[in-house]
């Protein structure tokens, strides 16, 4: 088992090229955007002086490479500097962000597993019959609708009709964490979970229609328990990857999510640090999300190699 | 309410796990809450504030650059000056201080000061700490808010309780800048701490105290319980909840979930207006709108043009429009909650045959092609800059209207690159110098407003309102000055904006300032 999980090293190292192109990708692009964060600091009623004093104060004065190989040497001893705009760690802000982002995530991928799995079973028994097609146009409608339109409705009928959930906003203990984050999670789930049926839905079919299935039948195999010991196993193994591409697209995708619901993750930090120019904010978050979107690859594939016997990464990785 | 939703909430959850593995589950109980305390008939005491608003603060450290409007309305609630603006903006009065008294050469401010102030950890207040803050202020005069205090000389100390503030000149706004936030009082030699463990959690004299910000998230101040004004305040705690979505604030406010939400669109203003349980306000503000024109490019420099585009523009309509009706058209660069605003200034009025003269009369007599700066995702601006692009269409000027970010819009301003540009201005102090200064002084330090409009007689005219300690005479000053400015059409002047809030109609004693001042000790919250 273990020699399988040996492409592991392999992968870590391929990531250091990948997270240092990120890096020098959005330095310089965040540099071209027009503005600066002086004068956002200092707002209209600023005065050349100030902003003179202020850029300076800050570092900005220095040319552009100077500040680059600064921000690098800093990485290199762990530091990922301070926020221009709050004047604090910018690895503390990022830490208090992450909780946030990441349950939202691993919450939206628990409810579109729950919706998904039952619902592409459902359709997968009885293909072409009402509640297949059911299920189909509810994946249509899904992935039409778009993810705020989708938060402000469920808001509307959950917090403000029935008053059963929040508006927004993240909660102080563990508890209120949960319960702020359904209604975003369920959101995200909602956009989340036709993927993940079609995917399901038609290796499902597949699968039922395999000779050991039909083996397993005729031994007298039935009902759930073939669902679960036969037929899912098998056919859950492509979604496996789709899931793992869209975690990483769910965090780039949470900006709107947290938008709506006021949650202060990652995606409100990147927004704000994009408006008020403060470099070292969204090179941080940059950086944390590529090495999120590379470490989720490499977790996928692990998963993969566990769930198939047959997938063997290291021996193609050795040829 | 909402508690007991969260416990039913997880009961569900923990219900739905126990039923997934085959066991059942047994009910939640909500643990009863105590009740707070009630003057009878007068305000309640107790209760946690939640306000909602778009950005976070940014520091506390009131004399620091970064220091900004959405900053001071959470410092203000625990710091304190000498001197503070009356509700309607236009006078001041002893806060700290018990009055003043001026020598006869106009240079020697002698301030009396409270002898029973206390900061939060009960420590006197004396003029020890008076000096040390004042001075502290002046210091950050390159770098930060210290430029208030160009006028000040030194501040002597003559007792325990009285302190002499000396001048380089005479200076009639002196009163007003020492006002201001980056004059709040702190501890001596903070409090033996550095400046920067100083303002992370400020020790002060005003009736909430530091309790903890998660930075984007909330910031959270509670009772002073050494406040030196008796009975107050009334409620426990006070927090500014950052919420960017504007929709989301007014959902939130429609739900109960916040008490205030900070400056609601104006698009939905009227609909919470109608919402059962919410009240909303529109406060006098100190906001002026207007367009400014680059008179370093071509033809903005010609008065005739900027005239032209001036009484071209339907002011009437624009409040309609856009602010659904609250507020008022501009007729001049000080607004109504400004002191010596003119209500009488003959600013240009909406006059197309007007229009057309001027333009007659300018370097283009056939019109010309010009743009707007606007800030992109602004819907104020978007709908103005579109009413005023058909309003000059009509006079024969082509407007092209551009889109920036915030920050690269300023940017342009800053940097004189735009021909027209749509901003605002609000005071932070009760005196029309602060702005008059920003706008008409070349020297100001801000191009006149990013203009470069340059008069020596109003300039004149500013430099002697500085001086001038009569009151009579500075009104007549700043009269003149309104007259000439609107002559001039140097920035064309649009409409007066209120603050907007909308609040529960459990929120009482809530009242905003002209100067975007709250009082958070006068707020109290009815069961």
């Amino acid at each position: 088992m273990l020699h399988r999980l040996s492409f592991i090293p392999g992968r870590l190292l391929q990531a250091i090229p990948v997270v240092f192109g990120v890096t020098l990708l959005v330095f310089f692009m965040a540099h071209l955007l027009p503005g600066d964060p002086a004068l956002a600091i200092l707002g209209d009623k600023a005065t050349e002086d100030r902003i003179v004093a202020l850029r300076t104060q800050l570092g900005l004065d220095k040319p552009l490479l100077v500040q680059y190989g600064l921000f690098l040497s800093n990485i290199a001893r762990g530091n990922l500097g301070d926020s221009l705009t709050y004047q604090v760690p910018v690895s503390s802000l990022v830490l208090e962000a992450v909780p946030v982002t990441l349950s939202l995530v691993f919450f939206a991928l628990i409810l579109g597993l729950l919706i998904g799995i039952p619902l592409s079973g459902i359709a997968a028994v009885k293909p072409n019959r009402p509640a297949d097609l059911g299920v189909r146009a509810y994946t249509l409608v899904g992935q039409g609708m778009p993810q705020f339109w989708v938060g402000i409705m469920l808001i509307l009928f959950f917090s403000l009709k029935l008053r059963l959930f929040p508006v927004g906003g993240y909660g102080q203990t563990a508890a209120d964490h949960l319960y702020y984050l359904f209604l975003p999670a369920l959101t995200l789930a909602i956009a989340l979970s036709p993927t993940l049926i079609r995917s399901l839905r038609s290796s499902t079919i597949n699968v039922l229609g395999s000779e050991y299935v039909a083996t397993a039948r005729s031994k007298g195999s039935g009902g759930v328990a073939l669902f679960r010991q036969h037929v899912l196993r098998n056919a859950i193994i492509p979604t496996v990857s789709i899931m793992g591409v869209n975690l990483g697209y769910l965090v780039g995708g949470s900006i709107v999510i947290e938008k709506v619901f006021a949650l202060p993750g990652l995606g409100s930090l990147m927004l704000n640090a994009i408006f008020s120019r403060d470099f070292p904010t969204i090179q941080g978050v940059t950086l944390f999300v590529a090495l999120f979107v590379v470490v989720v690859g490499i977790l996928t594939d692990v998963v993969y190699t566990l769930l198939d016997p047959r997938v063997n990464f290291s021996s193609k990785e050795r040829e | 309410m909402r508690k007991k939703n969260r416990i039913a909430f997880v009961g569900f959850l923990a219900a739905t796990a126990l039923v997934l593995t085959g066991c059942s589950a047994g009910t939640a109980t909500e643990s009863p809450s105590s009740g707070a305390p009630s003057e009878a008939g007068g305000p309640v005491m107790g209760g946690d504030l939640v306000i909602a608003r778009g950005p976070d603060a940014l520091t506390m450290d009131s004399t620091s650059a970064q220091f900004e409007n959405f900053s001071m309305s959470v410092f203000q609630q625990m710091g304190q000056s000498l001197f503070s603006p009356t509700p309607d903006g236009q006078e001041l009065v002893p806060l700290l201080a018990t009055g003043f008294t001026v020598s006869d050469d106009g240079l020697t401010y002698t301030i009396p000061l409270r002898d029973d102030v206390t900061f939060s950890d009960g420590q006197k207040m004396t003029s020890k700490d008076v000096k040390f803050s004042i001075d502290q202020d002046t210091a950050t005069a390159d770098t930060g808010w210290g430029f208030v205090n160009a006028a000040i000389d030194k501040v002597n100390i003559v007792d325990d309780y009285t302190i002499d503030v000396v001048l380089k000149y005479p200076w009639a706004p002196i009163i007003a800048d020492l006002s201001m936030f980056s004059n709040a009082i702190v501890q001596d030699n903070y409090g033996g701490k550095t400046k920067e463990q100083y303002y992370e959690a400020p020790v002060m004299t005003g009736p909430f105290m530091w309790g903890e910000w998660k930075k984007g998230q909330y910031l959270k101040l509670v009772k002073n319980p050494t406040y030196w004004e008796a009975g107050k305040p009334y409620l426990d705690s006070v927090s500014w909840n950052v919420v960017p979505d504007a929709n989301t604030r007014k959902l939130q406010l429609q739900g109960g979930q916040i008490d205030i939400n900070d400056t609601p669109d104006w698009s939905s203003f009227a609909s919470l207006k109608e919402s059962p349980g919410v009240e909303v306000y529109a406060f006098p503000s100190t906001q002026i709108d207007y367009v400014s024109m680059n008179e370093d490019r071509e033809p903005f420099a010609d008065v005739h043009v900027r005239r032209a585009i001036a009484y071209a523009i339907d002011r009437d309509a624009l409040v309609e429009a856009v602010l659904f009706g609250n507020g008022e058209p501009a007729n001049s660069m000080l607004s109504p909650g400004t002191p010596f605003y003119d209500k009488d200034a003959q600013g240009p009025t909406y006059d197309v045959a007007k229009a057309k003269e001027e333009l007659a009369l300018s370097s283009k007599p056939n019109g010309f092609s010009t743009t707007l700066l606007i800030r992109s995702g602004n819907a104020n601006q978007a709908a103005t800059s579109q009413i005023i692009q058909d309003e000059l269409k009509e006079i024969g000027i082509t407007v092209e209207i551009v889109q920036l970010d915030p920050t690269a819009n300023k940017k342009a301003r800053q940097a004189m690159e735009y021909d027209m540009a749509f901003s605002a201005w609000t005071m932070d102090i009760p005196d029309p110098d602060q702005w008059t200064t920003f706008a008409l002084d070349p020297k100001g330090g801000a191009h006149s407003a990013f203009t470069n409009y340059n008069n020596p007689e109003v300039i004149a005219l500013n430099n002697q309102a500085q001086r001038e300690s009569d009151l009579t005479k500075r009104a007549d000053l700043y009269k003149q000055i309104q007259k000439l400015t609107g002559e001039d059409a140097f920035l064309a002047y649009l409409y007066y904006s209120p603050y907007a809030f909308a609040s529960t109609d459990k929120v009482k004693g809530f009242e905003v300032t002209p100067l975007g001042n709250y009082h958070t000790e006068n707020i109290y919250k009815t069961k």
